[in-house]
């Protein structure tokens, strides 16, 4: 079947699925079934089950599972609510109060992590009912979180540079190092529209939390220490070689055990029932992933993203043309497919353009771990939108308007790293 | 009937829970001989080399094995994401049909998917196929455990179905009127 | 008619240029008759899939590292057994003298070889000199399969397992001191960051192979055999070219970027040679008397 028809085609079976309500994991398996039938002669019946073994037997999932739970541990053992509690008379005066938590939480939490589910899922099961408790407008309070959980791509440790720096023979320590100011930059720019938004909707954010004197400052920040003296740890914990970076994980479920235990919080059967919680999170995330890995390896077959990167390379494009068309280009695929995928199906197709054009590879990595980072709160697939769907029961699509100025922020990000190249390429270049 | 399947959904996720802590419970084992060996060579001493032999790759294994042991508890629990934005403004008299179709197709993929996950088993077996770490784990085995895990997904999906078609709520509807 | 080849590697791999090229030698032979669209970096399948993807027929053909199947069968570990072939030619001469059982044993799963390239050999990284393998006594040491950790352990040092995209980490937070690989794999992960000392030791070279379903191939008309066939065979000689081209290469980027290159010393030599027995020996004890059969054929050469 010709590509103009059948992408088209696919693009209809997944709406359609979706919006009988499919579940998401059966709505990928389906377009990729059409998929395959339509383009390929390669027994889909075996490809199936040979590519979800394949996408799902990955050590680095490991720390999915674990982070997960650390989150459900704090949250039963109402640690994670005392760290808010700690935190609130420090940020009264900031424009935004406890938003922030969500930008700073995601940002030093991706610092461990390389996967913006994790990461998503662990800050926001702490964050979201405890600002929502506290009278926080949930549009913003979800919004932040849905744009600030993508930081673990972009904050090393990140899943996606390892992969793209293995598929392209880039430093994947370069590339580490080349992320980190425009991580930063990013956690800047959203924390800044945080405040502006403050400013501007006074009376949506909730009443102002009473001034504290020294001694009661002294006591919430005795509230603040356990949650952060936990993150530190499994910091910590890679910088001094104890664990490596998806062991750490283990060292966070560990740490908020004992953490549990020494507050009198912990229980058998709490223990029983988040480590349950989160196995039900984690078998809702990579049923999904199961069903990505299909969809990916059926893409793969018809040619469809190879097609329309080798037609973007065909135009001939000045360099900030050909950065503006990959733009929309990733866009558009990340609605469909995740992230990663998207970089495993076209960087063969995408790079050599890419540098026949003059640009830096360290810096593309950056590029492109931004723009898959919109893909995550894109609908109808992004997989920050299905965590904050179990987390808050709200809709994807709803969600996904949430977070639709943090994916504008994301485009400005895209915009500013073009221009001033120097964000990404000077930390690698003096280091 | 009702109270055999909810408890073989429910021990099925229990089990895929240990899987998890199973893996949990290895890294803090090689995390541990790391940390011996490391106080060994300190005080001058030969170290152990307390490893987990194949950790990685065992601890892979084991989250795939997990994550399909769970699906159907998750998904009897309303823990499977969709979109339910555009079914939810349905009246009844059209959502309830079109819940059975969504309900069909997906039992007819999970068919798909488990027919497809039989067939790698038998492959694996047939071919003697194993693992290429320093454990030489027979692949049989956790693609066996994936293939128990989409079956019982499909009698979950299946028993859903029944219900509705007997004019009852299912389980996982319950649970995601619950949760919103 | 095309056929899709999962491959492991990223296209500014030698291995993979060295597809691409066979691929276009294909496509020309055979007037367009057969096309290989080259999936690399493990796009279409990961380097875990791809030998039962092809075995399934899920692919024609793909390409994967042949140690990985050592579990399978001993004759696969055979270019992994350390010091036994350790320069090209010896490696050349072990290649020789175990296809015909390689072959045999890819034929019992339904798989044809077509060809096979080595790796640059397998070499020492080290924080500091080497004078013999009392400097590796206590030394955690980077092992991912039986022969590595065999090795480690026989060196005195404690085997620890690290992945490829871990190593960088691994080495600056003192999780591992030690570790033997490729000139390649040694630029890819910026060795020189972590470590300071290169020891050529070329301990073994570990070959990728590319292999077809051979239902998919005996399908293919006589012709079109002989063009692929023909093809295979020049992408084996250019690609043993490659890999010793690869090495001088590499090593250059490592000694431009500050890294100490040296020879082994006599002991370290003759402490190796030694280890390098005793694995044979062991390999021997798995591989039975069709191990031993491969191995004289090479001792005869
Ligand atoms: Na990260
Ligand atoms: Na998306």
């Amino acid at each position: 079947m010709e590509i103009a028809v059948l992408a088209p085609l696919l693009v209809v079976v997944l709406f359609a699925a979706l919006a009988a309500g499919l579940w998401i994991g059966f709505a990928l398996i389906a377009v990729g079934l059409v998929a395959m039938l339509a383009a390929s002669t390669a027994p889909v019946t075996l490809v199936f089950a040979t590519k979800v073994w394949g996408s799902l037997t990955v050590w680095d999932l490991t720390s999915l599972p674990m982070f997960i739970w650390m989150g459900e541990i704090l949250v039963r053992s109402r640690l994670s609510s005392d760290m808010f509690e700690g935190l609130a008379p420090f940020t009264r005066r900031l424009p935004g109060r406890l938003l922030h938590v969500n930008v700073l939480g995601c940002a030093l939490f991706a610092a461990v992590s390389g996967s913006s589910a994790a990461t998503t899922a662990t800050i926001g099961r702490m964050s979201i009912p405890e600002l929502t408790a506290r009278g926080y407008d949930p549009k913003m309070a979800i919004g932040t979180l849905a744009g600030a959980g993508t930081f673990g791509f972009l904050i090393p440790p990140s899943i996606i540079l390892i992969v793209y720096g293995a598929a392209t023979e880039q430093s994947i320590a370069q590339l580490f190092l080349a992320g980190l100011v425009p991580g930063v930059m990013l956690a800047a720019m959203f924390s800044g529209y945080i405040m502006i938004w403050a400013m501007l909707n006074p009376t949506r954010m909730p009443d102002i939390e009473p001034a504290v004197n020294g001694r009661d400052s002294l006591r919430a920040l005795a509230r603040l220490l356990p949650v952060v003296g936990l993150i530190i740890a499994v910091i910590g914990s890679i910088y001094a070689g104890i664990a490596s970076p998806t062991e750490a994980a283990v060292i966070g479920v560990v740490g908020a055990m004992i953490l549990a235990w020494a507050t009198g919080a912990a229980s058998w059967r709490g223990i029983g029932d988040s480590l349950m919680a989160a196995s039900t999170t984690t078998c809702m995330i990579a049923f999904i992933m199961a069903g990505a890995g299909f969809l990916t390896v059926a893409m793969g077959y018809t040619g469809i993203p190879r097609a329309l990167a080798a037609w973007i390379g065909a135009m001939d494009l000045s360099p900030y043309a050909l950065l503006a068309a990959l733009t929309v280009f990733f866009i558009i695929m990340g609605m469909f497919l995740d992230g990663i995928s998207i970089v495993v199906l076209t960087v063969s197709i995408i790079l050599p353009m890419v540098t026949a054009v003059g640009l830096d590879p360290i810096w593309f990595g950056v590029f492109l771990v931004i723009v898959v980072e919109m893909s995550q709160i894109t609908p109808p697939v992004g997989f920050n939108l299905f965590v904050l769907q179990k987390i808050t029961g709200r809709d994807i699509l709803q969600l996904a308007g949430y977070a639709l100025p943090f994916f504008l922020i994301l485009v400005a990000a895209v915009a500013l790293l073009s221009v001033f190249p120097q964000i990404a390429l000077w930390l690698p270049r003096t280091m | 009937m009702r109270q055999t399947l909810d408890r073989l959904y429910t021990g099925a996720l229990m089990l895929a829970a240990a899987a998890f802590a199973a893996i949990a419970a290895l890294v803090l084992v090689q995390i541990l001989g790391r940390l011996i060996d490391r106080g060994a060579r300190l005080i001058g001493a030969a170290p152990l080399g307390i490893t987990v032999p194949s950790l990685a790759e065992i601890g892979g294994m084991l989250f795939l094995s997990a994550v399909f042991l769970g699906l159907a508890g998750t998904f009897c629990r309303g823990g499977h994401v969709r979109v339910g934005l555009l079914t939810g403004a349905l009246p009844p008299r059209i959502a309830r049909p079109l819940e059975a179709l969504v309900l069909i197709l997906a039992a007819g993929l999970c068919l798909f998917a488990t027919w497809s996950s039989v067939l790698q088993t038998w492959d694996s077996w047939v071919y003697d196929s194993v693992s290429f770490g320093m454990v030489r784990v027979p692949l049989w085995l956790p693609q066996g455990v994936m293939t128990l895990g989409l079956i019982l997904l499909l009698v979950a999906l299946l028993d859903g179905l029944v219900t509705l078609l007997r004019g009852g709520t299912p389980g996982y509807a319950a649970q995601e009127q619950g949760e919103a | 008619e095309t056929w899709d080849m999962p491959t492991p590697y990223g296209d500014s791999v030698f291995h993979t240029a060295n597809i691409i090229e066979f691929a276009e030698d294909v496509t020309e032979a055979t007037d367009g008759d057969l096309e290989i669209t080259v999936h690399s970096a493990g796009s279409l399948f990961a380097h875990p899939e791809i030998k039962d993807a092809v075995r399934r027929g899920l692919a024609p053909i793909g390409e994967t590292l042949m140690s990985r199947l050592a579990n399978e069968d001993p004759i696969f570990a055979i270019d992994s057994i350390p010091f036994l072939a350790s320069n090209y030619d010896d490696a050349m001469k072990l290649w020789e003298a175990s296809r015909p059982m390689v072959e045999e044993k890819l034929a019992e799963q339904g798989l044809t070889l077509l060809y096979a390239v080595p790796w640059p050999g397998q070499s020492l990284f080290t924080a500091g000199p080497v004078e013999s393998t009392a400097d590796l006594e206590g030394a955690a040491f980077r092992a991912y399969n039986n022969a590595t950790e065999r090795l480690a352990q026989l060196m005195g040092a404690v085997p620890t397992q690290i992945e490829t995209g871990d190593i960088p980490t691994a080495f600056s937070t003192g999780r591992a001191d030690a570790m033997i690989t490729s000139p390649s794999t040694g630029v890819s992960s910026q060795a020189w960051d972590f470590v300071s000392n290169y020891t050529e030791l070329q301990a073994w070279l570990p070959k990728n192979m590319v292999i077809v379903n051979s239902r998919a191939f005996d399908a293919l008309s006589d012709d079109t055999k002989a063009a692929v066939l023909e093809a295979a065979a020049a992408a084996e000689t250019r690609g043993w070219e490659m890999s010793k081209a690869e090495t001088a290469e590499k090593l250059a980027v490592l000694e431009e970027n500050g890294m100490t290159i040296s020879d082994p010393s006599e002991t370290l030599s003759a402490e190796l040679a030694e280890i390098g027995e005793t694995m044979t020996a062991e390999w021997l004890e798995e591989a039975g008397e069709e191990g031993q059969s491969v191995v004289d054929a090479y001792h005869a050469e």
